[in-house]
Formats: C-alpha cells, sequence, structure tokens
C-alpha cells in the first residue's frame, strides 16, 4: 500500500547546536529527539542503528538522513522528521557531515522528502543555506515548499 | 535510444536503492539519463539526481542513453528498475 504523506517537520524537531563524537553518537541523538517528539517507540532507535551499520545513510553534501528499517515501521506512531546540525561536523564514514535529517515514516511518504531533500542539495546556494542558516523556519520552510 | 520501465519497489525509490542503481550506471558502458513525466532528465549515476525524482512504485521511468554500449547500459538499469531491490536475493 502506498502512501503519499509528508512526514511531518516541526520547528521543535530542529537542533540548531548539537554535538556528537561519532557517526553512532549522532544517531542517537537523532533518536532522541524523535522520542522527544512522541514520534517513535523507543525500540526505532535500535532499528534506526542496524539501519545505518547495514549501508550509511550518508546522502552527499555534507548531508546523513538516518531512519530506521522497512520492518520497523511499526515502531513509527507518527510520520516526522527532525533535523540536527553538528556545526563541529562527524565523521560519517568518511564524509565530515554537518546535517542529519532523521526520518520516521511508515509510508513511502519519505521518498517525496528524500527528492526535496536531493533537489536543495543539488543546488549548491540552497545545500549552503540548508547547513548554515541560523532560521529553523527557514528550514522548515526550505524541506516543505517543493513541488512534487 | 530510449527505453520506459515501471519502478518495481514497492518503497519508492529510496536511498539504498538508488545507491545500487548509481552503481551499476557508474559501471554501465554508456552515460544513461533518466526522467519522469514529472521531471526532466538527470543522469542516472548520480544517487542525488535519482532521488531527486521521487519516484514511486510504478511511476513511468524513461531512460535514454546513445552510442556504443548504449543497448547494454539500457538492458541493465531497466533491469534493476523493474526490480524490487528490497526484495531478499534481489
Amino acid at each position: 500500500m502506498t502512501t503519499n504523506v509528508r512526514p511531518v517537520l516541526e520547528v521543535r524537531g530542529i537542533r540548531l547546536h548539537e554535538t556528537a563524537a561519532d557517526r553512532e553518537s549522532a544517531v542517537h541523538r537523532c533518536a532522541d529527539v524523535l522520542e522527544e517528539l512522541g514520534a517513535v517507540h523507543p525500540t526505532y532507535r535500535e532499528a534506526m542503528l542496524d539501519r545505518e551499520w547495514a549501508m550509511s545513510t550518508y546522502l552527499g553534501e555534507g548531508v546523513a538522513i538516518p531512519h530506521g528499517l522497512d520492518k520497523s515501521r511499526a515502531l513509527v506512531r507518527r510520520d516526522s522528521l527532525v533535523v540536527l546540525r553538528f556545526p563541529d561536523g562527524v565523521d560519517w564514514d568518511g564524509h565530515p557531515v554537518t546535517v542529519c535529517v532523521a526520518i520516521a515514516a511508515r509510508g513511502d511518504g519519505h521518498v517525496a522528502l528524500l527528492a526535496a531533500l536531493a533537489q536543495i542539495l543539488l543546488d549548491p546556494e540552497r545545500a549552503r543555506e540548508l547547513r548554515e542558516t541560523t532560521d529553523a523556519e527557514a528550514i522548515v520552510a526550505m524541506l516543505s515548499q517543493e513541488d512534487l | 535510444m530510449i527505453r520506459s520501465v515501471l519502478l518495481a519497489g514497492r518503497a519508492g525509490l529510496h536511498l539504498r536503492a538508488a545507491s545500487q542503481i548509481a552503481v551499476a550506471a557508474a559501471l554501465a558502458p554508456a552515460a544513461v539519463t533518466v526522467r519522469t513525466m514529472d521531471r526532466p532528465a538527470v543522469a542516472a549515476d548520480s544517487v542525488l539526481a535519482l532521488l531527486s525524482l521521487g519516484a514511486l512504485c510504478g511511476t513511468e521511468l524513461i531512460l535514454e542513453a546513445h552510442g556504443p554500449g548504449a543497448a547494454e547500459a539500457l538492458d541493465t538499469l531497466a533491469g534493476l528498475f523493474a526490480t524490487d531491490l528490497d526484495v531478499a536475493g534481489a
């Protein structure tokens, strides 16, 4: 079954001043915020880590997209995404990551979100804005206004 | 040379599938572009470009390649798009 509902991004799901010693800690922080928002069951964290170790979620342009596995959909309470920025960078299997867009989605709505994100990252100006803006509202607007 | 294929992956064209296809495109004997009815042609060897299409299961993808190796490259990529890459063993 397909659903085309975009996961929900809220300003309180945007964290601009995160730090993490490594990739695993960064995924934990992403899971923390998803849990804090009531978006996922606590065990979704393990699915995110399993997915990360199965294959890096590095997307490009300093952005990674930690998310769960197909079989962990039942652990998603509410389709959501959160954006965590790591100004000091996190080593992501050789790539420096400063932005994590963590996704919790039950349907295939995350494909539309990924498309929006990819379109931003293919545009150097917008990619830079995503990495550098200090305005959480601007991030919500960037990720919500794609015409798909 | 143009080939049309329907995306088979039930979860749509997500990161893992796009990564697998981009690698195959990079290794293919001719450069391949992909477009949909809604989105202009992009290079099939770029993960970001493939994801930017936002293709869901059943989306029609139009593949294009030219010159020597075009048919082989199209066969390979059309085969991958027409396979649900999430199914074990695929």
